[in-house]
């Protein structure tokens, strides 16, 4: 996985830099600034079609192509993966329309987009998030008109979201929405932060980190501003609790990880394994050094 | 003026179009994400009394779709011929219309006219492209808020007006939001940055 780390080609000629035209480019930067400015609001944008199919991260490859410069060093992970479909082809369309550089470790990106996960290694402020969003609006599975939820954004009526979140406790017994777990940004915004497991959460209360946040099919962006307070929703009496796992990583023996179950073989036996790969790596590859 | 012979007034823009206006953007979008920090903005040239990051602001960020208010003292023969020639921006006399204005310090004292956005649609609202001396010869303002981790001390030499008239166009998530920039810096300020005014403090 290493090998295609640091690979600086030539851009693809005729292409604009990173695929999308200037105007396009624009619209999208001036979207960024209102998404910025309203922490947590979904600015519409004029989303362009891009050469991949909805579903695979348009929304936030346009935001990455209205950001990029030629001294960015991109990362896509995808589930956290370096190494899977959707990551391989992201980065590799942006090292041939933009020839900038790309790398898996997460220290050395100064852009990040990601589907589904935020990485284990702490964030700095000179980086930049960049989410694929399937479906931006949190109260969507509720309201399904644009026009009611816009409303209620505008109200700040967001009763409905506890009662989901208490229809869970009353089947349940507990809150049992694991992944795209609504917040409230900056105590006003109710924001759908992805579909990242709701483990991740917690990382996005105070990052010194930009998040940014692309919709294509929904053609919606929005955004998390650094040092922005970031909750999750929850009651009193049922306080927002992320997974935990009794079983360490089999890999590298994290015990604080995100981890992925994975089947061994025919008798159901389980492994779990970290979803960072680039963290399981840098930690396999330091046991390594001390062993030396 | 008339088009025909306004090309005597022309000046170069961005030395690469593509690139320096990503460069002029992520300088802005690091401005606005951290209010209150100056970032360096110096990919153009000055364009008459218009500073270089001012220039460069305009440059990144109009074009045909984004109606343009300007300032009396920057509603010269260059600048209007500059700007319809390496943006195309429309530049409205109404301020309702605009979607950028273009200001400098004289102009402060009423911002009524200016589009804040509505409840349902905030991000439909104007922004201030405010051009002054310095970014940091004025009184010492405490601020807060997204993007800022506890508090930042800004001195920009505004005058108190502009604080009350910001206050009066703010009920979030409307409001507006403003660049200010000074030779080769820009310093953003956000509609969802609270700045502590000095009689609040004491209250």
């Amino acid at each position: 996985m290493n090998a295609q780390s640091q690979i600086t080609r030539a851009p693809e000629a005729g292409y604009n830099f990173a695929y999308l035209d200037e105007q396009t480019k624009r619209m999208i930067r001036r979207g960024l600034l209102k998404a910025v400015a309203v922490p947590g609001y979904q600015v519409p944008f004029g989303g362009r079609e891009m050469p991949l199919p909805y579903g695979w991260g348009t929304g936030g490859m346009q935001l990455t192509a209205a950001i990029l410069g030629a001294d960015d060093v991109l990362k896509v992970i995808d589930q956290g993966a370096d190494d899977t479909t959707n990551a391989v082809s992201i980065r590799r369309f942006f090292a041939r329309t933009a020839g900038v550089k790309t790398t898996t470790r997460t220290p050395e990106a100064t852009v990040i987009q990601t589907r589904h996960r935020i990485p284990e290694t702490p964030l700095s402020g000179d980086q930049i998030m960049v989410y694929q969003v399937p479906i931006p609006e949190p109260l969507r599975f509720i309201e399904p008109s644009e026009t009611e939820t816009r409303t209620m954004h505008a109200l700040e009526d967001y009763g409905v979201m506890h009662v989901k979140l208490y229809e869970d406790i009353a089947t349940f017994g507990h809150i049992a929405t694991s992944y795209a777990y609504p917040v409230t940004v900056d105590e006003r915004y109710v924001m759908d932060p992805s579909p990242i497991p709701k483990f991740d959460n917690p990382k996005l209360h105070m990052s010194p980190a930009l998040m940014l946040f692309g919709a294509g099919r929904e053609k919606r962006l929005y955004a998390v501003p650094p040092f922005t307070r970031v909750v999750s929703l929850d009651f009193e009496d049922h306080p927002f609790e992320i997974q935990r796992w009794d079983e360490c990583c089999a890999f590298c023996g994290s015990q604080d990880s995100y981890l992925d179950e994975l089947i061994v073989d025919d008798a159901g036996t389980k492994r779990f394994v970290c979803s960072d790969t680039d963290y399981c790596m840098q930690r396999r590859d330091l046991e390594e050094e001390g062993a030396r | 003026m008339n088009a025909a012979n306004s090309s005597q007034w022309l000046q170069p823009a961005f030395n690469d179009p593509v690139l320096d206006a990503q460069t002029s953007f992520r300088s802005a979008l690091k401005a606005l994400a951290e209010p209150g920090l100056a970032q360096p903005l110096n990919r153009a040239l000055a364009l008459e009394n218009l500073h270089p990051a001012t220039y460069a602001l305009c440059l990144a960020f109009l074009d045909g779709d984004t109606p343009l208010w300007l300032a009396p003292c920057f509603d010269t023969p260059a600048i209007r011929a500059n700007l319809a020639f390496h943006c195309g921006c429309p530049i409205v006399d109404e301020r309702e219309l605009a979607l950028f204005a273009l200001l400098d310090d004289s102009q402060l004292s009423d911002l009524s006219d200016f589009e804040n956005g509505s409840e349902r649609y905030p991000d439909q609202s104007c922004t201030l492209l405010v051009q002054l001396d310095a970014l940091s010869t004025g009184e010492v303002l405490r601020w807060r808020g997204p993007g800022i981790k506890d508090v930042r001390c800004v001195e920009l030499p505004l005058p108190a007006v502009f604080w009350q008239q910001r206050q009066a166009r703010s009920a979030f998530p409307r409001g507006l939001d403003a660049f200010f920039a000074a030779g080769e810096q820009v310093i953003g300020l956000p509609r969802s940055t609270h700045v502590l005014l000095k009689a609040e403090e004491a209250a």
